[in-house]
């Protein structure tokens, strides 16, 4: 099963995909046995996400509602990073600043993103704002715990070079610890834009004027499920793309990270 | 020929160095005095855990010596430099870069002009035969060619002073020989000031002028032994050499005062 090459499991995939949306079809056909109130019909779904492209649902077309949940995520996925990677950077390189930090990072750690979600709507209610930072609060944790692992776990060997070959502290920092840290850090990016992402859908479920959580609890509530149904695969699929993203910026910018041994 | 009372290039005078507080913690070198005349390649051999790799990373500068000091010149060592090269038996090379941009670091770390870096790694890369792994990252080479990148790296640096530590260590059987042997041949070429760290008697025979055993832990200089410098035989293969009679003599002279110190543990 193992020795099943690369190309055959894309057909595999593909293959299963299909049998899946079949399935999908089969239950849901006129007089199946899944009425369509409950899960409507591949077609159905396909026709409502159509008018939804053109036509304003709650406010504004598909593609307005996509715009304001990814505008919202990336921010503070931003965000978490603009403050994670210099802090979890330096708790990695200076110890005294792990002592200043950590204890209370330790603290927030354990607390769900979600439950930060009431005391953010006492503090700057239920526009963007509050939502920018409760997604900046799910992505800080993994950018930070990250960048301090990875500073944390290049090999001082390196830094004992980086001295004998007349680096400065900073020129080691920069060029030597950052730099074999990236890989490390890249990944740190993509689980916070992961955590970023479904805490951001969960916020707007509960405070939201726009954006794909707000549709779906809309539609919810008036029992689209149609609608509700194109709204939880945008959600996936973007997902899906956000992760690709990220596997694509470390083939960039941390190729030697993917290499292999040529013997 | 060297001049006896020339001041050396490199001089560890006196070195002591505890792991942990003076007098409780860990003894590992106990005033040893080494020191390398400019030209020399000197090679410090023991049993394994002698202390001898704490000597040289005190020697580099990487750590500092509880007692006693590093001159180089008859002067204060100061810190890690340029002016000391270190080959590691780990190779330590960075694993963001490429062969190129590593052996290139060190020079740009010390502001070398740009055509002069460029000419440098250039000349590296031709003599340890790494050209076509110009672009290649460190990952993608075998332990053997990652070695001679860092050789590469450290002699990029034209210093004053090589220091190896058990830099053939980490290398399969075949691979160290071959090393060995270029060695040989670029310090019998260069002329370079070398102290080289290894527990193989052979290998320090073959590459080195002056042998200098260490005893069991805590480190102490068991003896020094002359070897025969600019002789033929040591400039071919090191198959040919290790059956010289001078090679014999001393390869059983500097074994025995190892074996004690390895029964005596």
């Amino acid at each position: 099963m193992r020795r099943i090459a690369n190309g055959n499991l894309v057909l595999v995939s593909a293959a299963a995909c299909v049998v899946w949306i079949a399935v999908w079809a089969w239950i849901t056909r006129s007089g199946g046995p899944v009425s369509s109130l409950f899960l409507p019909s591949p077609g159905d779904v396909v026709e409502r996400f159509g008018r939804m492209w053109v036509k304003p649902y709650i406010g504004s077309t598909l593609l307005g509602h996509v715009f304001s949940s990814l505008s919202i995520v990336l921010a503070g996925w931003a965000l978490g990073g603009i403050v994670g990677v210099p802090l979890g950077v330096a708790m990695a390189w200076w110890p005294r600043v792990k002592w200043l930090v950590f204890p209370i990072f330790q603290l927030i750690r354990p607390v769900p993103p979600l439950a930060w979600i009431p005391l953010t709507l006492v503090w700057m209610g239920i526009g963007e704002p509050a939502r920018i930072f409760v997604v900046f609060i799910a992505a800080l944790v993994p950018w930070l715990m990250n960048s301090m692992q990875a500073v944390g776990s290049v090999d001082p060997l390196l830094i004992d070079a980086g001295r004998t070959l007349g680096a400065s502290d900073g020129k080691i920092l920069t060029r030597i610890v950052c730099r074999t840290a990236l890989p490390t850090l890249i990944a740190g990016a993509r689980i916070a834009l992961g955590n970023a992402w479904t805490t951001l859908v969960a916020a707007e479920l509960l405070a939201a004027t726009a954006g794909l959580g707000y549709v779906a609890l809309n539609a919810s509530r008036m029992l689209d499920t149609d609608v509700l149904v194109v709204a939880m695969l945008l959600i996936g699929l973007l997902g899906v793309l956000l992760s690709l993203l990220m596997k694509l910026a470390t083939h960039v910018l941390a190729p030697w990270s993917l290499s292999q041994q040529k013997g | 020929m060297l001049e006896p009372s020339a001041t050396p290039k490199l001089e560890l005078r006196n070195i002591t160095k505890w792991y942990g507080p003076e007098g409780t913690g860990v003894l590992a070198v106990d005033d040893c005095s080494v020191s390398v005349q400019k030209g020399e390649f000197v090679c410090v051999v023991g049993p394994s855990g002698c202390g001898k790799s704490t000597l040289m990373t005190v020697g580099a500068g990487l750590e500092e010596a509880t007692h006693g000091e590093i001159l180089i010149d008859g002067k204060p060592a100061g810190k890690p430099g340029p002016r000391r090269s270190v080959v590691f038996q780990k190779f330590a090379l960075f694993p963001s870069e490429t062969v190129a941009q590593n052996i290139k670091f060190g020079l740009q770390m010390t502001n070398v002009p740009r055509d002069e870096q460029e000419r440098r790694v250039q000349q590296q890369l031709e003599i340890m035969g790494l050209t076509q792994f110009r672009d290649s990252y460190p990952s993608q080479l075998s332990g053997g060619m990652q070695q001679r990148v860092a050789i590469a790296r450290a002699l990029a640096m034209q210093p004053e002073i090589l220091l190896m530590d058990e830099p053939f260590g980490a290398l399969d059987a075949q691979t160290r020989t071959i090393l060995q042997e270029e060695v040989q041949r670029l310090s019998h070429q260069m002329h370079y000031t070398v102290l080289f760290i290894t527990h193989s008697v052979e290998e320090a025979v073959y590459l080195s002028d002056r042998v200098i055993v260490m005893s069991r832990r805590p480190g102490r200089i068991k003896k020094e032994i002359q070897l025969p410098r600019d002789v033929a035989w040591k400039r071919g293969d090191i198959e040919q050499a290790a059956e010289h009679p001078e090679f014999i003599e001393a390869r059983r002279e500097i074994w025995a005062l190892v074996r004690e110190e390895i029964m005596a543990a």
